[in-house]
């Protein structure tokens, strides 16, 4: 679990400071507000049964007061509904920003593999909605609560120093509980959970994987296994519950004892007639007031774990993307030649290196094909290419400046690239080739997926982001005919072709790589193919050939 | 399938259904119920009686007057914490009985209609969650709105002995700030949130296309762009909220104002019933300071009505499930005296039996040891064809002869969180060690049997995994004597999918294959093609 108090987040939440600032203050003010509701009521009930009359002494009258007492509650009502807004807005603020800067991160750092897809949609679309309960309920609680009880605690005790012995007592008592028994059952509750999970995701695996199941006239059988995981979650479930409660009860438990012993205490002295009624009201209706404000805070506790925990994914990931931009325009550089100088990269935390020792030289108008091994680094290798990845170890220099140094949108500019496994954008066949140049008409469109091959993709078929309804093949044709077109469009130097997955005749792609060629354009392809291989100028061997 | 939220009578109707379905259910029930009472009890009664017992004090009585009233104020005191972490224990041990009773009836009805090839979308996804939807709905909505209903109607008796006026002006408030308002909260926030599902989706569908394609957008310079409608979005989508937030801030001023119009009341009532000689003077704090503590009662009232309306929405479509009639037969039944050498389709009509035909006429027959590729547009029925041929579900038209034992080997088949071995013992839960053994080294899988793979487990390769559902296939006691390939290689790279393709031909040389495909390395290895186009029965995009 992360800290409750994040140094990180604190410091993201520029954009949400005022309105934080802003709920905590209405939280204060309440405060104020429900003190002058505990002495109004206290005197005005005390001032009817001191009397046997409509007196409200030292108010100058019974409706005076109760005129008084209804604009406490209006100002109340007035804080609440501003309080909601206020919450609202500062976490939203928050979330907005953490928002941008993940999609910033990811476009950094676009193949980066240590967050999977789901894992960040998941986050941003709703992980991140878990900071409600951080920005909008546990921070400003957290303010609240470090001024309220302060505040009443005074009061107390200047009206009953009694009673503020009591207060000042259980107060902290209440919270080196909760924290003790929070840490003593922590440790235990975490390793509860991790079984837990493997547990109830037992459901998850059965049910996703039906249709496999089916296949093999296994799935009702698994109905009777499925009772016994459910069980055995239940029973574990509980232990961990009756453990997670006990924090927040014990804080409950303590914090109504005291006021129970308050109301007892001070009872017991009104009779000797150390008190009137009104200072004995007075005070009982303070009492409670001392302890909800920390009561909340251990309510909102749990609100704000899963919401940390939500932000420090977020912004493990922003901070792993931060890196210097380099800002020379690669549009001057004139011809492209890539030196690649003993290449590397090891992903932090990867057993081997991705690419090792990596040394290349491209020269304007070659083919160039690198082969070897699966995992011998040849995607990686055109991945730091593409300035997609940094290398770890040695450099790409372009026409002898540092690839590192160049503005990278200026460098992909002069790159027409078909990935691995080509990536679709929401639209049309038409509107996924226009990504190659925005500017071309619909002949421009049809003819360069005509060479492609795909002369039966209609331009107006609807495209889903992950290219749904389009085969792999289909859509690394579709690659094809963008990179066409964007070499066509003119100023792009270099084609990179990764190797396809399986579904493509390699006549065309082979026609088409002789295409670009013939304009003088670089090729850079990683390919086992036979066709693509016959009209390389050079074959480059890459890594030491290590199958993983 | 459409989605609509379950009515409160379906809610209240699966609730009374799964409740006896547990050992001793009504009586967890009951026990949290009364918990739950005994709690707000003891707030409402620890103010209550203390201000009564001031009162008293301020009288000046003997002590001996006090002692029962001191002995109920400490009761009350103890009470709320102990047992408001009974009600919590209780309740949510009943809510996880009903959790597993629906998993277990949802698991049970999707297992017995036939999934595979079927256009589900996310249902399954979406399923696992949605009966999540019952623990809040018993714990954070049904449990306190009932608690509360009977302490509302025991507080109003007990003040009434008091002052029936004051008592009245409580009931009434309090069913404005527990019932009204939060309802009325709900209503207009829940639509303040349907204005916002479309800036929810349009986010969802951006933050998708830019995470699935980031080296594609900006290998095109197109990441500044996709981020300036991010912002546009997000600005739509907090907008949108914005305005759930105004509501339930309204509602909850609402519920405080309301509180406060009953305590003015009470003093209006209640102090003119002093004066007036009626009541006595004792007693005019109690009509104050009890409305002041059932406010704490219903402050989480307008969430409780918004968890609300999240779980009716999810248990609608667990509804939908459960009550989905049965489509095919779930489970493949294997027709042991089939006794078909190869496989015969003659005039086979094939489509869902809960929507129109797809495919009619289809003749095919492909001989032992013959690999007939099945190529056709995307949607055009290839799954269905192979779940008929399954016999999962029935034709429409036509016959079908089959051999009794048909492996399927398809592109997504799933990995689940266990070993490799019982993985694997999915295609033969009676497998011997060695039998797995040799399935794994004729589907080329060099991994240790009792590795546990799958979600928690170590990750595989798509190479691997297609290689486990190889080996899920080969087996089986009988090598299969028809092989449905459905897109095997579909997410493999070339060399994986050509190294499988190898193996897999080897180990079921003798079997007729059906080869469903876009990959024109895997057509090329089939001995003839068959465009399934011919015989499709609506166009297809």
């Amino acid at each position: 679990m992360a800290a409750p108090l994040d140094r990180r987040l604190l410091h993201r939440a520029t954009a949400a400071k005022i309105f934080l600032v802003a709920v905590g203050a209405t939280g204060i003010l309440n405060g104020v507000a429900v003190v002058a509701q505990a002495w109004l009521i206290a005197h005005l009930v005390a001032g009817v049964f001191d009397t046997g009359g409509f007196h409200a002494a030292p108010l100058p009258g019974f409706t005076a007061g109760l005129w008084c007492l209804a604009t406490v509650f209006v100002v109340r009502a007035v804080l609440v509904w501003a309080t909601s807004r206020w919450a609202h807005r500062a976490s939203a603020a928050v979330k907005s920003q953490l928002r941008i800067e993940l999609m910033r991160a990811r476009l950094k750092r676009p193949s980066d593999a240590t967050t999977t897809s789901s894992q960040l949609i998941h986050l941003v679309t709703q992980g991140l909605d878990a900071l409600d309960g951080y920005f909008a309920k546990f921070l400003p609680q957290m303010m609240i609560a470090i001024f309220v009880p302060a505040g009443i605690w005074v009061i107390i005790t200047i009206t009953d120093w009694v009673s503020g012995i009591i207060v000042a007592i259980t107060i902290p008592l209440v919270i080196v509980f909760m924290v003790l028994i929070g840490l003593a059952t922590r440790s235990e509750v975490d390793k509860r959970l991790a079984a837990q999970t493997k547990l109830a995701n037992h459901f998850a695996d059965l049910v996703t994987g039906l249709p496999t199941l089916q296949v093999f006239g296994r799935a009702k059988a698994q109905s009777k296994g499925l009772e016994v995981t459910e069980q055995a979650a239940r029973t574990s479930t509980m232990k961990t519950l009756a453990m997670a409660f006990a924090s927040g009860g014990v804080l409950e438990f303590i914090a109504t004892l005291s006021v129970a012993l308050i109301a007892v205490n001070v009872g017991f002295r009104t009779v000797d007639g150390a008190f009137d009624l009104a200072t004995a009201l007075f005070v009982l209706m303070l009492a409670p007031e001392a302890y909800l404000p920390i009561r909340q805070v251990g309510a909102h506790f749990h609100d704000s774990a899963d919401g940390t925990a939500a932000a420090q994914m977020a912004l493990d990931i922003i901070d792993a993307a931060e890196r210097p931009i380099g800002v020379i325009d690669a549009a001057g550089l004139g011809a492209i030649t890539v030196v690649f100088e003993n290449v590397g990269v090891h992903h932090e935390g990867a057993a081997r290196p991705s690419l090792s020792g990596l040394n290349l030289e491209l020269s304007p108008g070659r083919t160039v094909v690198l082969v070897g091994a699966s995992g011998a680094g040849k995607s990686t290798a055109l991945s730091v290419l593409m300035g997609f990845t940094t290398p770890t170890t040695g450099r790409v220099t372009v026409c002898g400046v540092d690839l590192a140094d160049l503005d990278p949108e200026s460098w992909r500019s002069r790159i027409a690239w078909v990935s691995q496994d080509p990536g679709m954008v929401r639209g049309t066949i038409s509107s996924n080739v226009r990504m190659g140049n925005p500017g071309a008409d619909d002949d421009a469109v049809r003819s360069a997926l005509d060479r492609c091959g795909a002369e039966s993709l209609a331009l107006d078929r609807p495209i889903a982001d992950d290219g749904e309804g389009l085969s792999a093949g289909e859509r690394r044709r579709v690659a094809m005919a963008r990179a066409l077109l964007r070499v066509e469009a003119g100023g792009v130097d270099l084609l990179v072709l990764d190797e396809p997955t399986a579904g493509l005749d390699q006549t065309t792609e082979t026609r088409v790589v002789e295409l670009v060629r013939s304009m003088g354009v670089l090729v850079v392809a990683v390919t086992h193919r036979d066709a693509l291989l016959s009209i390389a100028d050079e074959i480059v061997e890459v890594g030491s050939g290590v199958r993983s | 399938m459409s989605d609509r939220s379950a009515t409160m009578p379906q809610v209240i109707g699966l609730t009374r259904s799964l409740i006896p379905r547990m050992p001793r259910g009504w009586l967890r029930f009951t026990s949290s119920l009364a918990m739950a009472v005994l709690t707000a009890v003891s707030s409402i009664g620890l103010m209550g009686l203390s201000a009564w017992l001031l009162s008293r004090a301020a009288e000046h009585p003997p002590v001996m007057y006090l002692t029962a009233a001191a002995v109920g104020v400490r009761f009350f005191g103890i009470g709320r914490g102990v047992f408001r972490y009974l009600e919590r224990l209780v309740g949510h041990e009943l809510a996880f009985r009903m959790q597993s009773l629906l998993r277990m009836d949802s698991y049970a009805k999707l297992a017995d209609t036939t999934l595979l090839g079927r256009r589900l979308g996310d249902l399954l996804v979406r399923v696992i969650a949605d009966v999540e939807a019952i623990v809040d709905l018993l714990v954070r909505v049904i449990m306190p709105f009932c608690s509360a209903m009977v302490v509302i109607a025991g507080t109003s008796v007990l003040l009434a002995l008091f002052s029936p006026g004051a008592a009245l002006l409580l009931l009434v408030t309090s069913l404005l700030s527990g019932v009204v308002i939060p309802w009325a909260a709900q209503r207009w926030s829940h639509a303040a949130d349907i204005r916002a599902i479309p800036a929810r989706g349009e986010l969802g569908d951006l933050v998708r296309e830019m995470t699935l394609n980031a080296t594609d957008l900006v290998a095109h310079q197109m990441g500044e762009k996709r981020l300036a409608e991010l912002a546009q979005v997000d600005d739509d989508l907090r907008a949108a909220e914005a305005r759930g937030a105004w509501t339930r801030g309204v509602a909850g001023a609402g519920q405080l104002f309301f509180t406060g119009m009953t305590v003015v009341g009470g003093l209006v009532i209640g102090g003119a019933a002093v004066v007036s000689g009626q009541m006595p003077g004792r007693d005019l704090a109690i009509l104050v300071l009890v409305p002041l503590a059932m406010h704490e009662i219903f402050a989480d009232f307008s969430r409780a009505a918004q968890t609300l309306t999240r779980s009716r929405s999810a248990l609608g479509r667990v509804l939908q499930v459960l009550h989905a009639p049965a489509i095919g037969t779930g489970d493949r039944v294997v027709d042991q005296d089939a006794t078909t050498v190869g496989l015969v389709l003659e005039g086979v009509g094939v489509g869902w039996p809960d929507a129109g035909e797809i495919l009619a006429g289809v003749d095919l027959h492909v001989a032992p040891g013959e690999r007939v590729g099945i190529v056709g547009a995307s949607g055009l029925g290839k799954t269905t064809l192979a779940v008929t041929i399954m016999g999962m579900i029935p034709p429409t038209a036509g016959t079908i002869s089959a051999p009794a034992s048909i492996g399927y080997l398809a592109q997504d088949a799933h990995i689940f969180a266990t070993s490799v071995a019982e993985n694997i013992r999915i295609g033969n839960k009676n497998a011997s060690d060695k039998q797995v053994a040799r399935a794994m080294e004729r589907a080329g899988l060099s991994l240790d049997p009792e590795r546990v793979i799958g979600e928690l487990g170590a990750t595989l390769s798509g190479g691997e995994a297609q290689r486990i559902a190889l080996a899920r296939v080969l087996v089986a006691d009988r090598i299969p004597e028809l092989m449905i390939l459905d897109e095997p290689t579909e997410h493999l790279d070339r060399q994986s999918a050509e190294a499988l393709l190898d193996d897999l031909f080897a180990a079921t040389n003798q079997a007729a294959m059906v080869v469903i495909t876009h990959d024109h390395d895997l057509m090329s290895r089939c001995d003839r093609i068959v465009d399934l186009s011919q015989w499709a029965q609506r166009s297809v995009r």
